[in-house]
């Protein structure tokens, strides 16, 4: 047989194993008796930080248009795959616009990567952790669901700012 | 008594117990989902019924909605008899538990217990060596290679443990003279319990049962990491309750036993000499032996949030190099022990 | 020969080429805006300055000729910083737009700014801005912001399509592109500017903003505009062609090709006219009917003419492949009579590319016998014959016959069964007994032979039902590769089309035929058998350029 080496040798009490054991579950013991971290979910909402990395949105100005312009960058980078723009012209001085910006949240994990190769700031990813659907169709959010008021991205915005 | 008074006194008590067992088995599953819970500074099960207290009601009710899916590489005749074997075990051996002193009620003096027979521990051994063969067949019948190393790794453990459990018995049974429970009861009368008698044989027992019943540390045999689900990976629906079910109602055996074996069943120490009257010193004791159950149950569950599992190699190491060595020095501890008290 | 040494590799060259020149041959990349291979060279970019030892100044290779013994450098600290302070120049006007503009993932300006630019800029004030959306052409929209000055759409106006259109005005940084008063950029050839353009200033209203390039996949084609047959590229997007690009061939389109040819050719691929799946006349009216149905009516009906009631028309815009087959198909028959039509435009045709004959396989279907047999009627003789009740059966592939003539279109409404391959519906289908539903040009394999007799092929870019992108091993997007049946990327409508020849052979199954092609590749395998100008050949040896077919010029059309 291999001797097999330890850091250290253990004690005569450690080799019998039932001092461990008691010492193991005194632990826990003690554990039974501190305060319970559980949060009751549907009636007390985790408010994530502006770190959190929710479902990601589209930034829309105060003017009421969108900040993106369609680029794709966000498209390519995704990783799985889960968001799909069409571009068009706009009389707007930006001349590109998304017609078309579906994100599928079926698809999206969440990585946070349109975000950091979004050259406009239009896409952040938002507090938002509630999704719910019950088809695949529904997964699909067209702009109506992914447009969000700058004013309520503010959070993340002054985060990114800071530490992208 | 007439042969029919026995057969309804008995058919009485085997209703009251197979209710109370489902119930408990029930409400061990939720307590232990409490236990595991707490020690993991959660709060557990508590929005269905208050508290959660009917969770285990929605757990069975779902369960039983389930689609029952028997794999085509299955042998089908013994995939769907293996849960009714582990079932029909664990409820059977429930048969030989005395859970209180004799009582009279209208008249008619009753055991507390279902099946007082004389040779009650023989028959809980044979009992809950049969328990594996629901295991094996599982594990064997459902076509897949998890399923049969998990089977396979429940037999070898069942007869390496089998051996300590029996020779730590073998010391109580050495002082009660008796294979009768009742017996074993009597015979611990006051503070002679067997585990303040033979504390080496309690040990070697209780780790023998933890063994027996699969529970961590030695679940080997559905080793999650490993063998997906082990034994029951291919089962679903009501039978895999079935499965669930006998695990746990083989914790209460096992906890029934090891305050029967060892901490003097129903006994509450020098009771009698307190005066009270027939009736509450009955229920008192009954209490008793359920508090002293309860006990050792919430052992069962805080080793097993506590203890990691063990490896294969040293699960035998244990049964075999250390358990059984001390089972027998504790036959002769106990030995000693009469010769030299004369007890 | 003599030589000259870049970057320590000895590189011969011919008297009068300059260095870029000689580091192409060499495949040593210098970098270039204003030079291109087919323009005259201008030398205003500045971007391919390199060192040449023993010469006080950088020097720009594409205007420095090469001579013996040169020793050149591309990548000394000296060019290198040379070059890193002319990307900074350039891009001090160039707005950063790339997100908005269509070139991005193409352009020369984002790839050299990323490897050879510093990634940042000491030039702090303002940029000048200069005119954006102008509207050069009917087809081409000009921004003149990112316009870097390089020259090269002007150039190609001058010397390639011989008009002279476009010219800088004004000096310094507020120079800009604008076309002669009074003139619009409008010559046939405007749209190969846009190729050119290293940066996004020209850009293909066409194309304008439907797609990023890098989302579509590219594939080998052949333009289907006219008998030049120009090299293209097909690039789809959720089986859709967004847009044609031409491919490099110097025997027959260089770098070019029409307007016409690229925006019009592949519009009707996806068009709301496409026949989607077979279809026969009940009633007067044309209901969808399973393809095995189709072919067994098909079958039926051709049985109950004698072979002299029946004709057969080709097509000079179907591929050899299908042509070829359907000649296999009338003589099995017994069918004498068979002929197609050209589709000529007098007079349309000029000495850079564009042709008379409309169609791109004029000459392929000749060669492979698309002609009536000694005692068969041609195309007049069939119209003859079907208004004098002789012929009573027609068998159209890809041809709207209908279209030809008022007396075309009579005479298809007096035949008792008229069948047509068509991949959209015409006048012809609207009098067709049975219509089958063809792929387009971008839907199968085929060989086309141009009108110098240069056999090329084309490969599906488009899927069909038959044609799966992945399992039939067509050029695949990252969006195809990754997608499934739930991704609405992957939803682009599928025609249920089939190709001529695969039609034809299926037809002659139901008519206890002997032609049995499985494959585009089988049915040219046999071109090449039996006819002997196309001895020899076969899609390897075709391979992306093509291959001269071995005709005697006085075929030629």
């Amino acid at each position: 047989m291999v001797e097999k080496k330890r850091k250290k040798n253990l004690s005569f009490l450690e080799r019998i194993y039932v001092v461990e054991i008691f010492k193991g579950m005194i632990l826990t013991f003690k554990n039974m008796l501190r305060p319970k971290v559980t949060m009751q979910y549907p009636e007390v909402k985790f408010e994530p930080p502006a770190s959190y990395r929710g479902r990601p949105v589209l930034v829309q100005e105060r003017n009421g248009v969108e900040r993106c312009v369609a680029c794709g960058l966000c498209s390519r980078v995704c990783p799985a795959l889960a968001i799909e723009v069409q571009a068009a012209e706009t009389e707007l001085e930006k001349e590109r616009y998304p017609q078309k910006f579906e994100i599928n949240m079926l698809r999206c994990i969440f990585c946070g990567f349109c975000e950091e190769v979004c050259p406009e700031e239009a896409i952040v990813m938002s507090k938002d952790y509630e999704l719910v659907f019950t088809n695949r169709e529904d997964a699909i959010y067209g702009k109506d669901k992914l447009l969000i008021p700058v004013d309520k991205l503010q959070d993340r915005l002054e985060f990114l700012r800071k530490f992208k | 008594m007439s042969v029919w008074e026995i057969i309804i006194i008995s058919l009485i008590k085997i209703l009251i117990i197979v209710v109370i067992m489902f119930l408990t088995v029930a409400y061990l599953v939720y307590f232990e989902r409490k236990v595991s819970a707490w020690i993991q500074n959660r709060v557990g099960p508590n929005r269905v019924g208050y508290r959660g207290l009917l969770q285990p009601f929605a757990d069975v009710f779902k369960l039983l909605v389930k689609e029952d899916i028997v794999p085509d590489a299955a042998n089908k005749t013994l995939h769907k008899l293996a849960p009714f074997v582990a079932l029909f075990v664990a409820f059977a051996t429930y048969a030989v538990i005395p859970f209180g002193p004799s009582v009279n009620i209208f008249g008619h003096d009753i055991q507390l217990v279902v099946a007082d027979v004389n040779i009650g521990i023989l028959y809980v051994l044979a009992l809950t060596s049969l328990g594996v063969y629901g295991i094996t067949f599982a594990g064997w019948s459902s076509g897949s290679k998890y399923s049969l190393l998990g089977g396979v790794r429940s037999s070898a453990q069942m007869i390496s443990y089998e051996v300590s459990m029996g020779f730590s018995i073998a010391g109580v049974l050495l002082f009660a003279e008796s294979l009768r429970p009742i017996d074993i009861v009597n015979a611990q009368y006051g503070w002679m319990w067997s585990v303040i008698l033979q504390p080496i044989g309690f040990i070697t027992f209780v780790v023998s049962a933890f063994a027996e019943t699969n529970r961590l540390p030695f679940d080997l045999p559905e080793a999650e990491p490993e063998l997906v689900g082990g034994y029951h990976t291919e089962y679903s629906s009501f039978k895999f309750a079935g499965f669930f079910l006998a695990e746990y109602a083989n914790m209460i055996i096992a906890s029934c036993m090891i305050v029967t074996l060892y901490f003097g069943g129903w006994q509450i120490p020098y009771i009698d000499k307190l005066g009270f009257n027939e009736t509450l010193t009955v229920l008192l004791q009954v209490g008793a032996f359920v508090f002293k159950v309860i006990l050792i149950l919430f052992v069962f569950l805080w080793v097993r949030w506590t203890i990691p599992r063990f490896r294969y190699d040293q699960l035998m190491n244990i049964g075999w190099k250390v358990m059984f060595p001390l089972s027998l020095i504790n036959i002769v501890w106990v030995a000693a022990l009469i010769m030299i008290f004369n007890l | 020969m003599p030589y000259l040494t870049i970057d320590e590799k000895r590189v011969e060259f011919n008297q009068g080429q300059t260095i870029i020149e000689a580091a192409v041959t060499a495949n040593i990349d210098i970098p270039h805006f204003c030079w291109h291979p087919k323009l005259s060279v201008s030398g205003n970019c500045r971007v391919c300055l390199v060192e040449v030892e023993k010469m006080p100044k950088l020097v720009i290779a594409c205007s420095t000729l090469a001579a013996e013994g040169m020793v050149v450098h591309t990548h000394s600290d000296k060019t290198l910083e040379a070059r890193n302070a002319v990307m900074e120049f350039i891009l001090i006007n160039h707005p950063l737009d790339c997100p908005i503009c269509d070139e991005a993932g193409e352009c020369k300006l984002q790839e050299y700014a990323y490897a050879h630019g510093k990634g940042e800029s000491r030039f702090e004030e303002i940029k000048v801005r200069k005119e954006k959306r102008v509207q050069l052409g009917p087809f081409i929209k000009f921004d003149g912001d990112r316009c870097i000055s390089c020259s090269r759409c002007i150039r190609f106006s001058d010397e390639i399509a011989k008009a002279n259109q476009l010219t800088f005005v004004k000096r310094g940084d507020s120079v800009t592109i604008t076309t002669f008063p009074g003139e619009s950029f409008d010559n046939p050839y405007t749209l190969n500017t846009t190729d050119i353009c290293p940066v996004g200033a020209l850009t293909n209203q066409d194309f304008r903003f439907k797609s990023r390039v890098w989302e579509m996949s590219g594939t080998d084609s052949i333009c289907i505009g006219c008998a030049r047959g120009c090299n293209t590229e097909i690039w789809v997007r959720n089986n859709e062609i967004l847009r044609l690009t031409p491919r490099s061939n110097e025997d027959v389109n260089s770098d070019w090709m029409c307007d016409k040819g690229r925006l019009n050719t592949f519009k009707f691929v996806n068009a709301n006219d496409r026949v989607d799946g077979t279809m026969i006349r009940e009633n007067g009216e044309l209901k969808k009917v399973e393809w095995s149905e189709a072919l067994v009516k098909a079958a039926a009906g051709l049985k109950e003419f004698k072979s002299t009631e029946i004709a057969f028309i080709g097509s000079s815009y179907a591929t050899c492949e299908d042509n070829f087959t359907l000649v296999k198909l009338a003589r099995s028959l017994g069918v004498n009579n068979i002929d197609f039509t050209q589709h000529i435009l007098p007079g349309d045709q000029d000495d850079i590319l564009i042709r008379e004959d409309k169609t791109p396989n004029s000459l392929g279907a000749k060669l492979v016998g698309v002609k009536p047999a000694p005692n068969g009627l041609n195309l007049e003789g069939i119209l003859r014959a079907i208004k004098e009740d002789k012929i009573k059966a027609l068998y159209v592939m890809e041809e709207d016959i209908a279209a030809l003539s008022n007396e075309w279109e009579e005479a298809c409404g007096k035949l008792s069964l008229l069948i047509v391959h068509a991949t959209n519906h015409n006048r012809t289908t609207l009098l067709a007994n049975i219509v089958l539903s063809a792929s387009t040009f971008a839907e199968k394999h085929g060989t086309f032979v141009n009108f110098q007799g240069r056999v090329q092929r084309i490969k599906p870019a488009v899927g069909t039902e038959e044609m799966d992108r992945a399992l039939d091993g067509m050029n695949m997007s990252r969006w195809d590769k990754f997608g499934t049946k739930f991704d609405r990327w992957m939803q682009g409508h599928k025609y249920d089309a089939k190709p001529s020849w695969k039609i034809l052979s299926l037809l002659s199954l139901q008519l206890g035929g002997k032609i049995k092609y499985e494959m585009a590749e089988a049915v040219f395998s046999d071109i090449a058998k039996t006819i002997n100008e196309f001895n020899d050949l076969d899609y390897d040896v075709i391979a992306e350029l093509g291959a001269q077919a071995k005709i005697k010029q006085t075929l030629a059309v």
